[in-house]
């Protein structure tokens, strides 16, 4: 797959602020707010590693499709496909505050 | 502990190689005092149910068991340990050249869509706030978990 074609569908994604596409050797293509963020791709990298270490009793797969990073004014959507990592922030439209 | 990602089975099956000695112990008087190897005396091959529920009852105490009066007997000189210490470091020399290289491991594959994926709807509020109430809940459980001691650790036996 080109990196356009890999690019093309993220362009789409409503509110999307930006997005990165990175490989097991670094960041692929990057637009948007994530443009050229290495420090992003590194952290993104690390998390979705270590939440899809994470196995459900009897399962082999990570028993998840996406991760969602929410803050107040934005989220970050990660997913892995084809050995590469998608991340793309989006506004967070929702406006309650998450109380911890 | 019943943790969501802790599975009971996955450790049964490396104890038997974990607790296994790196160094097998050339002389036997220098056996760990865990009063395992008094009741390995033979038992007569026509046991009875009852006997063979005995013996497993006895074994199960045993390895409950550490016997501290026997802990004194196994002292060793300096040299010994010295010994001890360089033969266990040239044995894990010898394991460690042969374990594969860890790498990091593959990414697995989450989805065949990821376009779809990322552009579907997000979490809901209320689910975020669920999620992050059960955390508050199993934090505060997790934290008021402690040891209640009610009986003395070391226990003198009766023997005559």
């Amino acid at each position: 797959m080109t990196t356009a074609a890999l690019t093309a569908g993220l362009e789409r994604i409503p509110d999307q602020l930006g997005y990165l596409v990175i490989s097991e050797d670094g960041v692929l293509a990057s637009a948007g707010e994530l443009e050229n963020d290495e420090h992003t791709a590194g952290v993104m990298m690390q998390m979705v590693r270590t939440a899809s270490r994470f196995r459900l009793a009897g399962s082999v797969e990570p028993p998840f499709k996406r991760m969602s990073v929410i803050l107040e004014d934005f989220v970050y959507t990660v997913t892995v496909s084809g050995q590469k990592v998608f991340v793309v922030k989006r506004q967070n439209n929702q406006q309650e505050p998450i109380s911890v | 502990m019943g943790c969501c990602y802790s599975s009971e089975n996955e450790t049964t099956e490396q104890d038997s190689d974990e607790s296994k000695p790196l160094i097998t112990h050339p002389n036997p008087v220098s056996k760990p005092p865990n009063g395992t190897d008094w009741i390995t005396t033979s038992v007569p091959s026509a046991r009875t149910d009852e006997q063979a529920l005995l013996t497993s009852i006895l074994t199960k105490t045993a390895q409950n068991i550490i016997d501290v009066s026997a802990a004194d007997s196994v002292m060793m000189e300096q040299h010994e340990y010295m010994d001890k210490a360089r033969q266990y470091s040239t044995k894990l020399a010898v394991l460690s050249n042969s374990l594969p290289q860890k790498k990091a491991l593959a990414l697995p594959s989450l989805t065949s869509q990821p376009h779809q994926v990322l552009a579907s709807d997000l979490v809901p509020y209320s689910d975020v706030q669920q999620v992050s109430k059960i955390a508050a809940y199993a934090y505060s459980a997790i934290s008021q978990i402690k040891v209640d001691a009610k009986e003395e650790l070391v226990v003198q036996f009766a023997i005559p």
